[in-house]
């Protein structure tokens, strides 16, 4: 479902702080296969989740989603393909807007805006059954803004907008970073539980040792713009988190104390 | 008294639209647009000319309304196409205009032959009733104005403009193309500025070329001012964003008709509006505040938690950075500093970049 090709991204080319972020990766995620990324600061796993959503332009290398090459298109153009969690569980919703209103923008992601109202009678009440699912009582908060809504609450709408048009990737960038460990065990449940019913491809990035090797049906280890490791099936499940971080950390790049913690 | 009422009615309605268009750049896309300027005297400088050229006042209010809108579309392409902000824009858009405005007058002032514009036929009516007709017709002009651009508000497209002023980041990755909306935005701002420059003229009866000068200012005055009666508190509510707008400009042409009533000289007025400008600022920042301490004093007065109320969602709107996550409603941080703001808008231009 994505593809890279010798994908390879330099931030300022050319200046004396020329950074390779990311160095000839190639990397095919199928259909339905739910993969996870570790790597520590610096690594590329930003850089990576950026060229995949369109925010950075690869040096050299292509981009393919569904086997469309997007290399060159903008972040909104390949928005209908695919759905992204920012890691501030902020930045995913626009604050000001009603809870209705933050639905209905995802609603239409990926496809033409018309002159038509954005919010009706009707598209309520399919919004109140979706949030219904997610159980914390916002099927009666529509028309709250959702700066009235906790960060745990934000990021379980912006799982939820993700979801209201079949993307083909779903890109999980930090997604639980910032949540606490309650309603981080509950976003992730809903990210499962999406990915289930969605049948795309997605690509979570974490800290957590731990989530790495028990999520997902593959897990890839990147350091120094490079994916280093790619390991899937019985040997990923029978990694040890302090393997895990002597992999991270044995190639040159010290794990942060972050990933140390959360091991 | 009575011609207070008129005289703000006459001067204030066909400010509408523009403080309209000013409210969706200045309040929905965070940013300064002094293209309008420009505009709201092209406007009212083509519309002038068309009309003393024999042309019908449909056809020369459309004719100005769509110079204006190609206007903001200039704005929008120099933004683009150079990197320079907004801001930046609309000043050359503002200077440059000027000349043009210039240009298409002929001279710095011309007057409408008054046989030929909206009020046309109301010549030869008694003074007091061809000011109420002049009333019902601006009124109904504004009306039909505000309702389409709080339809469209509304729409789909609408709600990806709101959207893009509140977190740009988000609904590009909700599939907004940034630019298409600041492309609508900017024209709907600047021909609507035309549009008011258009009713403007025929209803004072000639065109200047300095009739636009200091609107955006003026507007962005009339729209603090309406927040302090209408207090929309957010984008989602586009019937309490056109209250204020209309609540905040008819005040704001009630305090310059009342200063002119009081005695002051037409040149005192780029002062009272600077003062205006001034005490909408302070109120908006303190009357909260205010409140609050009159609530405390009153036991949970009503007005103090009203405000307080109010205040929450329109502090916690520029919220940003990572809050440890609870199931209750997030705390309203303290009040950041517009700078804040600003970061982000360079952070996007970067991301865009």
């Amino acid at each position: 479902m994505l593809r890279l090709d010798g994908v390879r991204l330099v931030h300022g080319a050319g200046t004396p702080t020329e950074v390779v972020a990311l160095d000839h990766v190639d990397l095919e995620i199928p259909a339905g296969q739910f993969v996870t990324v570790v790597g520590s600061n610096g690594a590329g796993k930003s850089s990576l989740v950026n060229v995949v959503a369109g925010v950075y332009r690869p040096t050299r290398g292509r981009v393919l989603l569904g086997g469309r090459d997007v290399t060159r298109l903008a972040v909104h153009a390949r928005a209908g393909a695919v759905a992204r969690v920012f890691d501030d569980p902020l930045a995913g919703t626009a604050p000001d807007l009603s809870l209705a209103d933050n639905l209905a923008l995802a609603a239409a992601r990926g496809r033409r805006r018309r002159l038509s109202p954005a919010v009706t009678p009707g598209r309520r009440a399919g919004m109140r059954e979706d949030l219904a699912v997610l159980g914390l009582g916002l099927e009666h908060r529509l028309a709250d803004p959702v700066t009235l809504l906790s960060a745990g609450q934000r990021q379980s709408v912006t799982m939820l907008m993700a979801g209201l048009r079949k993307p083909k990737l779903l890109l999980l960038d930090e997604h639980l970073a910032a949540l606490d460990p309650r309603t981080r065990a509950r976003v992730l449940d809903l990210t499962l539980q999406m990915h289930e019913r969605l049948g795309c491809a997605s690509m979570m990035i974490t800290h957590s040792m731990r989530h790495a090797i028990e999520v997902g049906d593959r897990l890839l280890v990147m350091s120094r713009g490079r994916v280093i490791y790619d390991v899937a099936g019985p040997a990923k499940t029978a990694l040890t988190p302090s393997d895990l971080v002597d992999i991270v950390s044995g190639l040159g790049d010290a794990p942060s104390d972050r990933q140390l913690l959360a091991g | 008294m009575r011609f207070l009422v008129t005289d703000t009615l006459i001067a204030g309605l066909p400010l509408l639209p523009v403080v309209m268009g000013i409210y969706l750049v200045v309040r929905i896309r965070q940013d300064f647009d002094l293209t309008v300027d420009g505009s709201f005297t092209l406007g009212g400088a083509i519309t002038a000319v068309l009309l003393n050229h024999g042309l019908g006042v449909p056809l020369a209010m459309l004719v100005a309304v769509a110079g204006a809108a190609v206007a903001g579309l200039v704005t929008t392409g120099l933004h683009l196409a150079f990197r320079i902000p907004v801001i930046l824009a609309g000043l050359v858009m503002s200077i440059g205009m000027t000349t043009l405005n210039l240009r298409v007058l002929g001279r710095p002032s011309i007057s409408l032959d008054s046989g030929r514009t909206l009020f046309g036929g109301l010549i030869g009516l008694a003074p007091e009733v061809q000011d109420w007709l002049t009333i019902a017709i601006l009124a109904a002009f504004a009306a039909v104005f505000l309702a389409v651009v709080g339809y469209l508000l509304l729409t789909e497209v609408g709600l990806a403009l709101r959207a893009t002023g509140v977190n740009p980041r988000m609904a590009r990755a909700q599939g907004v193309d940034d630019r298409r909306s600041l492309a609508l935005c900017l024209a709907l701002a600047n021909s609507s500025a035309g549009l008011s420059g258009a009713l403007t003229v025929q209803s004072q009866g000639f065109s200047d070329s300095s009739t636009g000068t200091g609107t955006l200012l003026a507007g962005v005055g009339a729209v603090m001012l309406g927040e302090l009666i209408a207090r929309p508190g957010g984008a989602s509510r586009v019937g309490r964003v056109i209250a204020a707008v209309v609540a905040g400009t008819l005040l704001y042409r009630l305090i310059l008709v009342g200063a002119l009533r009081a005695g002051l000289q037409a040149t005192d007025l780029s002062g009272i509006t600077a003062l205006t400008l001034v005490a909408a600022v302070a109120l908006n920042r303190y009357l909260p505040e205010i409140g609050r301490a009159l609530g405390r004093v009153g036991a949970g007065g009503r007005f103090g938690s009203r405000a307080v109320a109010l205040d929450g969602p329109r502090t916690a709107a520029v919220a940003s950075g990572r809050s440890v996550a609870d199931d209750g409603p997030t705390v309203p941080p303290a009040r950041q500093p517009a700078a804040a703001g600003r970061a982000a808008a360079s952070a996007t231009m970067k991301e865009a970049g």
